[in-house]
Protein backbone atom coordinates (compact mmCIF):
# COMPACT_ATOMS: atom_id res chain seq x y z
CA UNK A 1 0.00 0.00 0.00
CA UNK A 2 1.21 3.62 -0.84
CA UNK A 3 2.06 6.32 1.58
CA UNK A 4 1.70 9.67 1.27
CA UNK A 5 4.93 11.26 2.12
CA UNK A 6 5.06 14.87 0.51
CA UNK A 7 8.37 15.54 -0.62
CA UNK A 8 8.43 18.99 1.84
CA UNK A 9 12.04 17.89 3.52
CA UNK A 10 12.65 21.37 5.17
CA UNK A 11 8.43 21.44 6.80
CA UNK A 12 8.55 20.47 10.07
CA UNK A 13 7.01 16.56 11.59
CA UNK A 14 4.88 19.14 13.33
CA UNK A 15 3.41 22.70 13.67
CA UNK A 16 0.52 23.99 15.63
CA UNK A 17 -0.34 27.79 15.30
CA UNK A 18 -2.48 29.29 17.51
CA UNK A 19 -4.11 25.97 18.36
CA UNK A 20 -6.59 25.88 21.17
CA UNK A 21 -9.25 22.90 22.73
CA UNK A 22 -12.51 23.16 24.51
CA UNK A 23 -14.33 20.12 26.05
CA UNK A 24 -17.96 20.91 26.78
CA UNK A 25 -17.96 20.00 29.98
CA UNK A 26 -14.38 21.60 31.38
CA UNK A 27 -13.62 24.50 29.11
CA UNK A 28 -10.62 25.54 27.45
CA UNK A 29 -7.80 22.55 28.21
CA UNK A 30 -5.20 24.16 25.69
CA UNK A 31 -5.10 28.12 24.97
CA UNK A 32 -2.88 29.72 21.91
CA UNK A 33 -0.10 26.58 21.49
CA UNK A 34 2.66 27.36 18.78
CA UNK A 35 4.52 24.18 18.77
CA UNK A 36 6.83 23.78 16.27
CA UNK A 37 8.68 19.91 16.04
CA UNK A 38 11.11 19.54 13.06
CA UNK A 39 11.97 16.06 11.58
CA UNK A 40 14.29 14.04 13.52
CA UNK A 41 13.67 16.02 17.11
CA UNK A 42 13.22 14.61 20.42
CA UNK A 43 11.50 16.83 22.56
CA UNK A 44 9.87 15.67 25.95
CA UNK A 45 6.56 17.17 27.17
CA UNK A 46 5.86 17.73 30.64
CA UNK A 47 3.92 19.52 33.04
CA UNK A 48 1.39 18.82 36.43
CA UNK A 49 -1.58 16.74 35.71
CA UNK A 50 -4.39 18.12 34.27
CA UNK A 51 -2.04 20.94 32.71
CA UNK A 52 -3.35 19.24 29.28
CA UNK A 53 -0.54 17.48 27.86
CA UNK A 54 -2.85 14.21 27.22
CA UNK A 55 -4.95 16.61 25.19
CA UNK A 56 -2.10 17.97 23.25
CA UNK A 57 -1.25 14.95 22.26
CA UNK A 58 -4.49 13.77 21.49
CA UNK A 59 -4.20 16.81 19.20
CA UNK A 60 -1.02 15.74 17.48
CA UNK A 61 -1.91 11.40 16.44
CA UNK A 62 -5.59 13.23 15.52
CA UNK A 63 -8.10 12.34 17.96
CA UNK A 64 -9.88 15.34 17.89
CA UNK A 65 -9.95 18.47 15.80
CA UNK A 66 -8.56 21.94 17.62
CA UNK A 67 -11.15 24.41 18.48
CA UNK A 68 -9.28 26.93 17.05
CA UNK A 69 -5.45 26.80 15.31
CA UNK A 70 -3.93 25.36 12.57
CA UNK A 71 -2.21 22.18 12.93
CA UNK A 72 0.55 20.91 10.25
CA UNK A 73 1.10 17.75 10.19
CA UNK A 74 4.05 16.47 7.40
CA UNK A 75 3.41 19.16 5.73
CA UNK A 76 -0.03 18.96 5.34
CA UNK A 77 -3.09 21.50 6.79
CA UNK A 78 -4.82 18.92 8.49
CA UNK A 79 -8.24 20.37 8.47
CA UNK A 80 -7.64 20.41 4.67
CA UNK A 81 -7.53 16.61 4.35
CA UNK A 82 -10.23 13.97 3.26
CA UNK A 83 -10.53 11.49 5.56
CA UNK A 84 -8.65 8.77 3.43
CA UNK A 85 -5.79 10.74 3.91
CA UNK A 86 -6.10 11.54 7.74
CA UNK A 87 -6.12 7.77 7.85
CA UNK A 88 -2.91 7.86 5.89
CA UNK A 89 -1.29 10.34 8.11
CA UNK A 90 -2.07 8.68 11.19
CA UNK A 91 -0.18 5.43 9.55
CA UNK A 92 2.73 7.12 9.92
CA UNK A 93 2.29 7.68 13.56
CA UNK A 94 2.91 5.60 16.28
CA UNK A 95 1.28 6.19 19.33
CA UNK A 96 1.69 4.25 23.23
CA UNK A 97 -1.21 5.80 25.19
CA UNK A 98 -1.13 5.89 28.62
CA UNK A 99 -4.19 3.38 29.26
CA UNK A 100 -2.13 1.40 26.75
CA UNK A 101 -5.57 0.58 24.57
CA UNK A 102 -4.70 -2.98 23.29
CA UNK A 103 -7.82 -5.26 22.63
CA UNK A 104 -8.10 -7.78 25.09
CA UNK A 105 -9.67 -10.71 22.55
CA UNK A 106 -6.17 -10.62 20.69
CA UNK A 107 -2.54 -12.11 21.64
CA UNK A 108 0.22 -10.09 22.41
CA UNK A 109 1.41 -10.56 18.59
CA UNK A 110 -1.69 -9.87 17.07
CA UNK A 111 -2.22 -6.38 19.09
CA UNK A 112 1.78 -5.39 17.69
CA UNK A 113 0.72 -7.05 14.15
CA UNK A 114 -3.11 -4.48 14.18
CA UNK A 115 -1.54 -1.45 12.07
CA UNK A 116 0.32 -3.70 9.88
CA UNK A 117 -3.14 -5.72 9.32
CA UNK A 118 -5.62 -2.51 8.96
CA UNK A 119 -3.66 -1.68 6.67
CA UNK A 120 -3.73 -4.80 4.70
CA UNK A 121 -0.59 -6.32 5.00
CA UNK A 122 -0.39 -10.48 4.96
CA UNK A 123 0.80 -11.96 8.11
CA UNK A 124 3.42 -13.64 6.19
CA UNK A 125 4.86 -10.47 5.24
CA UNK A 126 5.09 -8.76 8.87
CA UNK A 127 5.65 -12.26 10.99
CA UNK A 128 9.21 -12.18 11.62
CA UNK A 129 8.92 -8.56 12.27
CA UNK A 130 6.89 -8.68 15.03
CA UNK A 131 8.05 -11.31 16.86
CA UNK A 132 11.35 -9.75 16.45
CA UNK A 133 10.03 -6.19 17.64
CA UNK A 134 8.71 -8.19 20.82
CA UNK A 135 11.48 -10.21 21.72
CA UNK A 136 13.53 -6.84 21.92
CA UNK A 137 11.00 -5.60 24.11
CA UNK A 138 11.48 -8.84 26.60
CA UNK A 139 8.13 -10.66 25.51
CA UNK A 140 9.91 -13.50 23.38
CA UNK A 141 8.55 -15.59 25.40
CA UNK A 142 5.07 -14.27 25.36
CA UNK A 143 4.12 -13.34 21.58
CA UNK A 144 1.63 -15.89 21.56
CA UNK A 145 0.07 -14.83 24.91
CA UNK A 146 -3.37 -13.47 25.70
CA UNK A 147 -3.39 -9.30 27.04
CA UNK A 148 -5.41 -9.80 30.62
CA UNK A 149 -1.90 -12.79 30.76
CA UNK A 150 0.13 -9.94 31.11
CA UNK A 151 1.33 -7.88 34.06
CA UNK A 152 0.36 -3.90 33.39
CA UNK A 153 4.22 -3.72 32.42
CA UNK A 154 4.09 -6.69 29.80
CA UNK A 155 0.90 -4.75 28.58
CA UNK A 156 3.01 -1.26 27.95
CA UNK A 157 6.01 -3.71 26.34
CA UNK A 158 2.86 -4.65 23.81
CA UNK A 159 1.90 -1.02 23.26
CA UNK A 160 5.18 0.42 22.42
CA UNK A 161 6.06 -2.81 19.85
CA UNK A 162 2.86 -1.78 18.64
CA UNK A 163 4.06 1.77 17.96
CA UNK A 164 6.81 0.84 16.49
CA UNK A 165 6.15 -1.29 13.80
CA UNK A 166 4.76 0.76 11.67
CA UNK A 167 8.58 2.27 11.54
CA UNK A 168 6.28 5.57 12.19
CA UNK A 169 8.04 9.49 11.28
CA UNK A 170 6.07 10.71 14.66
CA UNK A 171 5.97 8.87 17.08
CA UNK A 172 3.75 9.93 20.01
CA UNK A 173 4.29 8.31 23.59
CA UNK A 174 2.19 9.19 26.80
CA UNK A 175 3.55 7.90 29.86
CA UNK A 176 5.41 5.32 28.00
CA UNK A 177 7.24 4.10 31.18
CA UNK A 178 4.59 4.20 33.96
CA UNK A 179 4.23 0.68 34.48
CA UNK A 180 7.60 -0.39 33.99
CA UNK A 181 10.99 -0.80 36.33
CA UNK A 182 13.45 1.95 35.59
CA UNK A 183 15.18 -0.60 33.89
CA UNK A 184 12.98 -1.64 31.31
CA UNK A 185 12.29 2.56 31.48
CA UNK A 186 15.96 3.06 30.32
CA UNK A 187 15.68 0.85 27.80
CA UNK A 188 12.57 1.70 26.13
CA UNK A 189 13.83 5.31 26.31
CA UNK A 190 17.27 4.06 24.71
CA UNK A 191 15.23 2.72 21.78
CA UNK A 192 13.75 5.95 21.37
CA UNK A 193 17.16 7.57 21.10
CA UNK A 194 17.99 4.86 19.06
CA UNK A 195 15.00 4.89 16.57
CA UNK A 196 15.48 9.19 16.41
CA UNK A 197 19.32 8.91 15.63
CA UNK A 198 19.43 6.15 12.91
CA UNK A 199 15.85 6.22 11.30
CA UNK A 200 15.33 10.33 12.17
CA UNK A 201 11.73 9.25 13.33
CA UNK A 202 10.47 12.42 15.30
CA UNK A 203 9.69 11.71 18.89
CA UNK A 204 7.67 13.46 21.83
CA UNK A 205 7.45 11.50 25.07
CA UNK A 206 4.91 13.11 27.68
CA UNK A 207 6.20 12.26 31.13
CA UNK A 208 6.49 12.83 34.94
CA UNK A 209 9.73 11.03 35.40
CA UNK A 210 12.45 14.16 35.79
CA UNK A 211 15.38 11.36 36.34
CA UNK A 212 14.91 10.47 33.11
CA UNK A 213 14.31 14.10 31.64
CA UNK A 214 18.17 14.74 33.07
CA UNK A 215 19.28 11.62 31.89
CA UNK A 216 18.71 12.30 28.50
CA UNK A 217 19.16 15.87 28.12
CA UNK A 218 16.51 16.66 25.39
CA UNK A 219 14.86 19.57 25.09
CA UNK A 220 11.86 20.24 27.32
CA UNK A 221 8.65 21.42 26.70
CA UNK A 222 6.30 22.16 29.66
CA UNK A 223 2.78 22.81 30.06
CA UNK A 224 0.53 24.75 32.64
CA UNK A 225 -3.19 25.20 32.61
CA UNK A 226 -3.32 24.73 28.76
CA UNK A 227 -0.16 27.41 28.36
CA UNK A 228 2.88 26.26 26.58
CA UNK A 229 5.17 28.10 28.99
CA UNK A 230 8.38 26.52 27.11
CA UNK A 231 8.22 26.22 23.05
CA UNK A 232 11.79 25.80 22.06
CA UNK A 233 12.55 25.36 18.23
CA UNK A 234 14.72 22.89 17.86
CA UNK A 235 15.57 19.82 16.00
CA UNK A 236 17.62 20.63 12.82
CA UNK A 237 20.79 19.78 14.75
CA UNK A 238 18.94 17.38 17.53
CA UNK B 1 4.71 -21.04 9.89
CA UNK B 2 1.48 -18.71 9.89
CA UNK B 3 -0.72 -17.86 13.06
CA UNK B 4 -4.46 -18.73 12.74
CA UNK B 5 -5.99 -14.73 13.02
CA UNK B 6 -8.36 -14.15 15.41
CA UNK B 7 -10.99 -11.98 14.03
CA UNK B 8 -11.20 -8.64 15.02
CA UNK B 9 -13.70 -8.40 16.92
CA UNK B 10 -14.57 -10.54 19.82
CA UNK B 11 -16.58 -13.56 18.68
CA UNK B 12 -18.41 -13.43 22.43
CA UNK B 13 -20.15 -11.18 23.93
CA UNK B 14 -22.67 -11.16 26.38
CA UNK B 15 -24.48 -8.10 24.99
CA UNK B 16 -25.03 -9.98 21.70
CA UNK B 17 -26.39 -12.82 23.30
CA UNK B 18 -29.18 -10.11 24.52
CA UNK B 19 -29.33 -9.13 21.17
CA UNK B 20 -29.18 -12.43 19.23
CA UNK B 21 -32.49 -12.84 21.17
CA UNK B 22 -33.79 -9.81 20.50
CA UNK B 23 -33.89 -10.47 17.17
CA UNK B 24 -34.92 -13.92 17.24
CA UNK B 25 -38.04 -13.43 18.93
CA UNK B 26 -38.68 -10.05 16.97
CA UNK B 27 -38.31 -12.06 13.82
CA UNK B 28 -40.32 -14.94 14.85
CA UNK B 29 -43.50 -12.23 15.48
CA UNK B 30 -43.26 -11.12 12.48
CA UNK B 31 -42.55 -14.07 10.34
CA UNK B 32 -45.90 -15.53 12.27
CA UNK B 33 -47.52 -11.93 11.95
CA UNK B 34 -46.85 -12.18 7.83
CA UNK B 35 -47.86 -15.80 7.63
CA UNK B 36 -51.46 -15.26 9.47
CA UNK B 37 -51.99 -12.12 7.44
CA UNK B 38 -51.66 -14.31 4.51
CA UNK B 39 -54.14 -16.92 5.79
CA UNK B 40 -55.98 -14.05 6.41
CA UNK B 41 -56.33 -13.32 2.89
CA UNK B 42 -56.87 -16.60 1.60
CA UNK B 43 -59.70 -17.52 4.30
CA UNK B 44 -61.28 -13.38 3.73
CA UNK B 45 -60.84 -14.43 0.07
CA UNK B 46 -62.84 -18.24 0.17
CA UNK B 47 -65.04 -17.30 2.45
CA UNK B 48 -65.68 -14.06 0.44
CA UNK B 49 -66.35 -16.45 -2.75
CA UNK B 50 -68.23 -18.98 -0.89
CA UNK B 51 -70.98 -16.69 0.80
CA UNK B 52 -71.76 -14.71 -2.63
CA UNK B 53 -71.46 -18.25 -4.66
CA UNK B 54 -74.18 -19.64 -2.39
CA UNK B 55 -77.78 -19.75 -3.55
CA UNK B 56 -80.57 -21.26 -1.83
CA UNK B 57 -84.26 -22.16 -4.06
CA UNK B 58 -87.17 -22.37 -1.55
CA UNK B 59 -89.55 -24.66 -3.93
CA UNK B 60 -93.33 -24.94 -2.24
CA UNK B 61 -95.88 -27.42 -3.72
CA UNK B 62 -93.69 -29.01 -5.70
CA UNK B 63 -92.69 -33.20 -5.89
CA UNK B 64 -89.44 -34.16 -5.27
CA UNK B 65 -89.05 -35.57 -9.27
CA UNK B 66 -89.83 -32.01 -10.49
CA UNK B 67 -87.61 -30.57 -8.25
CA UNK B 68 -84.84 -32.76 -8.76
CA UNK B 69 -85.41 -31.90 -12.62
CA UNK B 70 -85.52 -28.54 -11.70
CA UNK B 71 -82.07 -28.97 -10.28
CA UNK B 72 -80.85 -30.52 -12.73
CA UNK B 73 -81.40 -27.72 -15.53
CA UNK B 74 -79.62 -25.65 -12.78
CA UNK B 75 -76.86 -27.82 -13.00
CA UNK B 76 -76.21 -27.15 -16.08
CA UNK B 77 -76.07 -23.55 -16.44
CA UNK B 78 -72.73 -22.42 -16.98
CA UNK B 79 -72.85 -20.11 -13.99
CA UNK B 80 -73.12 -22.89 -11.78
CA UNK B 81 -70.73 -25.97 -10.42
CA UNK B 82 -73.25 -27.71 -8.60
CA UNK B 83 -77.10 -27.69 -8.02
CA UNK B 84 -79.01 -30.41 -5.90
CA UNK B 85 -82.23 -30.58 -3.57
CA UNK B 86 -81.37 -31.59 0.33
CA UNK B 87 -82.93 -34.06 1.73
CA UNK B 88 -85.64 -34.49 4.15
CA UNK B 89 -82.68 -35.42 6.98
CA UNK B 90 -80.75 -32.46 5.62
CA UNK B 91 -83.76 -30.26 5.77
CA UNK B 92 -84.65 -31.49 9.34
CA UNK B 93 -80.53 -30.60 10.58
CA UNK B 94 -80.79 -27.11 9.48
CA UNK B 95 -83.81 -26.89 11.21
CA UNK B 96 -82.53 -28.58 14.18
CA UNK B 97 -81.00 -25.28 16.33
CA UNK B 98 -84.65 -23.77 15.88
CA UNK B 99 -86.88 -26.59 17.05
CA UNK B 100 -84.35 -28.96 19.01
CA UNK B 101 -83.02 -32.47 18.23
CA UNK B 102 -86.19 -34.67 16.83
CA UNK B 103 -88.42 -31.84 17.32
CA UNK B 104 -89.99 -31.54 14.04
CA UNK B 105 -93.29 -32.92 14.09
CA UNK B 106 -93.81 -36.02 11.16
CA UNK B 107 -96.53 -34.01 9.32
CA UNK B 108 -95.40 -30.95 8.95
CA UNK B 109 -94.51 -29.94 5.45
CA UNK B 110 -91.26 -29.34 4.47
CA UNK B 111 -90.34 -27.20 1.52
CA UNK B 112 -87.91 -28.60 -0.70
CA UNK B 113 -84.71 -26.78 -0.92
CA UNK B 114 -82.69 -26.55 -3.60
CA UNK B 115 -78.72 -25.37 -2.88
CA UNK B 116 -76.91 -23.73 -5.78
CA UNK B 117 -72.85 -22.94 -5.81
CA UNK B 118 -72.16 -20.48 -8.66
CA UNK B 119 -69.21 -19.02 -9.78
CA UNK B 120 -70.10 -15.37 -8.52
CA UNK B 121 -66.81 -14.43 -10.65
CA UNK B 122 -68.76 -15.17 -14.27
CA UNK B 123 -72.26 -13.48 -13.16
CA UNK B 124 -75.61 -13.81 -11.02
CA UNK B 125 -77.52 -16.82 -12.64
CA UNK B 126 -80.63 -16.05 -10.66
CA UNK B 127 -82.74 -14.96 -13.43
CA UNK B 128 -81.73 -18.35 -14.97
CA UNK B 129 -82.69 -20.40 -11.80
CA UNK B 130 -85.86 -18.11 -11.82
CA UNK B 131 -86.86 -18.86 -15.63
CA UNK B 132 -86.20 -22.76 -15.24
CA UNK B 133 -88.26 -22.79 -12.04
CA UNK B 134 -90.76 -20.99 -13.90
CA UNK B 135 -90.20 -23.78 -17.36
CA UNK B 136 -91.19 -27.02 -15.28
CA UNK B 137 -93.71 -25.00 -13.09
CA UNK B 138 -92.67 -24.70 -9.83
CA UNK B 139 -93.29 -21.61 -7.14
CA UNK B 140 -90.25 -21.20 -5.90
CA UNK B 141 -88.15 -18.20 -4.55
CA UNK B 142 -85.01 -17.47 -5.27
CA UNK B 143 -82.22 -16.54 -2.20
CA UNK B 144 -79.45 -15.42 -3.32
CA UNK B 145 -76.16 -13.52 -1.17
CA UNK B 146 -75.77 -10.77 -3.44
CA UNK B 147 -78.20 -8.48 -1.74
CA UNK B 148 -75.45 -8.48 1.67
CA UNK B 149 -72.45 -9.40 -0.33
CA UNK B 150 -71.50 -6.03 -0.87
CA UNK B 151 -71.03 -5.76 3.16
CA UNK B 152 -69.38 -9.28 3.31
CA UNK B 153 -67.04 -7.84 0.29
CA UNK B 154 -66.22 -4.20 2.67
CA UNK B 155 -66.28 -6.39 6.11
CA UNK B 156 -63.36 -8.62 4.67
CA UNK B 157 -61.68 -5.16 3.03
CA UNK B 158 -61.58 -4.00 6.73
CA UNK B 159 -60.28 -7.36 7.93
CA UNK B 160 -57.70 -7.44 5.41
CA UNK B 161 -56.84 -4.08 5.79
CA UNK B 162 -56.39 -4.43 9.78
CA UNK B 163 -54.01 -7.37 9.09
CA UNK B 164 -52.14 -5.52 6.57
CA UNK B 165 -51.59 -3.11 8.83
CA UNK B 166 -50.45 -5.18 12.05
CA UNK B 167 -47.94 -7.05 9.93
CA UNK B 168 -46.55 -3.65 8.77
CA UNK B 169 -46.35 -2.20 12.18
CA UNK B 170 -44.74 -4.93 13.41
CA UNK B 171 -42.24 -5.05 11.00
CA UNK B 172 -41.16 -1.61 11.20
CA UNK B 173 -41.21 -2.14 14.94
CA UNK B 174 -38.48 -5.23 14.51
CA UNK B 175 -36.62 -3.14 12.25
CA UNK B 176 -36.52 0.06 14.38
CA UNK B 177 -35.84 -2.01 17.31
CA UNK B 178 -33.07 -4.18 15.89
CA UNK B 179 -31.39 -1.31 14.42
CA UNK B 180 -31.82 0.39 17.73
CA UNK B 181 -30.55 -2.82 19.34
CA UNK B 182 -27.41 -3.19 17.12
CA UNK B 183 -26.86 0.81 17.66
CA UNK B 184 -26.50 0.21 21.41
CA UNK B 185 -24.29 -3.05 20.91
CA UNK B 186 -22.34 -1.12 18.83
CA UNK B 187 -21.54 1.85 20.85
CA UNK B 188 -20.32 -0.44 23.62
CA UNK B 189 -17.62 -1.35 21.56
CA UNK B 190 -16.34 2.18 20.67
CA UNK B 191 -13.06 1.31 22.33
CA UNK B 192 -12.30 -0.61 19.36
CA UNK B 193 -13.79 1.20 16.93
CA UNK B 194 -10.98 3.53 18.29
CA UNK B 195 -8.09 1.74 18.62
CA UNK B 196 -8.97 0.47 14.47
CA UNK B 197 -8.58 4.01 13.92
CA UNK B 198 -5.75 5.23 15.49
CA UNK B 199 -4.07 2.61 14.48
CA UNK B 200 -4.44 4.06 11.20
CA UNK B 201 -7.69 2.06 9.67
CA UNK B 202 -9.88 3.48 7.16
CA UNK B 203 -13.51 4.38 8.30
CA UNK B 204 -14.40 1.75 5.58
CA UNK B 205 -12.30 -1.32 6.58
CA UNK B 206 -13.64 -0.62 10.57
CA UNK B 207 -17.56 -0.57 9.59
CA UNK B 208 -17.07 -3.41 6.80
CA UNK B 209 -16.09 -5.07 10.08
CA UNK B 210 -18.85 -4.56 12.23
CA UNK B 211 -21.66 -4.43 8.74
CA UNK B 212 -20.05 -8.43 9.05
CA UNK B 213 -20.05 -9.27 12.11
CA UNK B 214 -24.17 -7.72 12.85
CA UNK B 215 -24.81 -8.72 9.26
CA UNK B 216 -24.31 -12.29 10.36
CA UNK B 217 -25.37 -12.21 14.11
CA UNK B 218 -28.96 -10.91 13.10
CA UNK B 219 -28.88 -13.30 10.13
CA UNK B 220 -29.11 -16.08 12.31
CA UNK B 221 -31.07 -14.82 14.64
CA UNK B 222 -33.48 -14.30 12.31
CA UNK B 223 -33.40 -17.34 11.10
CA UNK B 224 -33.70 -19.05 14.18
CA UNK B 225 -36.88 -16.97 14.49
CA UNK B 226 -38.26 -18.26 11.17
CA UNK B 227 -37.43 -21.25 11.94
CA UNK B 228 -40.22 -20.93 15.26
CA UNK B 229 -42.69 -19.61 13.35
CA UNK B 230 -42.34 -22.60 10.76
CA UNK B 231 -42.69 -24.79 12.91
CA UNK B 232 -45.41 -23.59 15.05
CA UNK B 233 -47.76 -23.04 11.78
CA UNK B 234 -46.19 -26.47 10.64
CA UNK B 235 -47.86 -27.31 14.22
CA UNK B 236 -51.28 -25.21 13.31
CA UNK B 237 -51.56 -26.89 9.76
CA UNK B 238 -50.77 -30.44 10.66
CA UNK B 239 -53.21 -30.38 14.07
CA UNK B 240 -56.02 -28.36 13.33
CA UNK B 241 -56.08 -26.56 9.93
CA UNK B 242 -57.69 -29.67 8.07
CA UNK B 243 -60.73 -28.97 9.69
CA UNK B 244 -63.36 -27.91 7.64
CA UNK B 245 -66.03 -26.67 10.58
CA UNK B 246 -67.34 -23.28 10.12
CA UNK B 247 -65.62 -22.02 13.21
CA UNK B 248 -62.18 -23.21 11.75
CA UNK B 249 -63.44 -21.67 8.03
CA UNK B 250 -63.51 -17.77 9.89
CA UNK B 251 -60.07 -18.38 11.30
CA UNK B 252 -57.03 -17.46 9.09
CA UNK B 253 -55.90 -19.88 6.94
CA UNK B 254 -52.33 -20.87 7.47
CA UNK B 255 -50.45 -23.19 5.02
CA UNK B 256 -47.19 -23.94 4.13
CA UNK B 257 -47.16 -23.22 0.25
CA UNK B 258 -44.11 -21.29 -1.85
CA UNK B 259 -45.08 -17.80 -0.87
CA UNK B 260 -45.17 -18.94 3.24
CA UNK B 261 -41.42 -19.73 2.29
CA UNK B 262 -40.28 -17.17 0.80
CA UNK B 263 -41.62 -15.11 3.86
CA UNK B 264 -39.84 -17.33 6.36
CA UNK B 265 -36.75 -16.67 4.00
CA UNK B 266 -36.91 -12.84 3.66
CA UNK B 267 -37.32 -12.52 7.69
CA UNK B 268 -33.97 -13.29 8.19
CA UNK B 269 -32.54 -11.36 5.20
CA UNK B 270 -34.54 -7.90 6.43
CA UNK B 271 -33.61 -8.19 9.54
CA UNK B 272 -29.59 -9.02 8.97
CA UNK B 273 -29.81 -5.73 6.33
CA UNK B 274 -31.54 -3.88 9.44
CA UNK B 275 -28.73 -4.52 11.59
CA UNK B 276 -25.68 -4.25 8.83
CA UNK B 277 -27.17 -0.73 7.83
CA UNK B 278 -27.39 -0.11 11.50
CA UNK B 279 -23.99 -1.04 12.14
CA UNK B 280 -22.55 0.66 9.33
CA UNK B 281 -24.55 4.32 10.14
CA UNK B 282 -23.83 3.81 13.44
CA UNK B 283 -19.52 3.42 13.05
CA UNK B 284 -19.51 5.79 10.76
CA UNK B 285 -21.84 8.82 12.90
CA UNK B 286 -19.52 7.38 15.48
CA UNK B 287 -16.90 8.39 13.59
CA UNK B 288 -17.46 11.46 12.37
CA UNK B 289 -17.29 12.67 15.85
CA UNK B 290 -13.09 12.13 15.48
CA UNK B 291 -11.35 13.95 12.98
Amino acid sequence: MSRFRPDLSDEPSVRLDGVSLTYDRTGEVLSEIDLVLRQGSFTFLTGPSGAGKSSLLKLLYLAHAPTRGNIRLFGRQTFELKRKQLAAIRRRIGVVFQEFRLLDHLTAFENVALPLRVAGQKQDAYSNEVIDLLRWVGLGERVDAPIPSLSGGEQQRVAIARALINKPDLLIADEPTGNVDPEMARKILRLFAELNKRVGTTILIATHDLELLREFESPVLRLSNGLLVRDVEYGADA
Amino acid sequence: MSRRETPLLPTTDAREAALFFVIGALCFLAALAALTTRGTYKAAEAWGAQIEGDITVVMRDTDRRTAEDAAERVGNLATVFEARILSREEVEALLEPSLGPGGMPDGLPVPMLMVVQADPSVGDPSPDIERILGEVGIDGDVAGNAGYADNVRGALGVLRLVALSIVALLSATAIAVIAFATHAALLARRDIVDVLHLSGAEDRYIAGLFERRFWVLALQAGLGGAVAALMITALIVFTGGGSNSVEIQLLPRLSLDFWDIVILLVTPIAAGLAARIAARLTVLASLKDTL
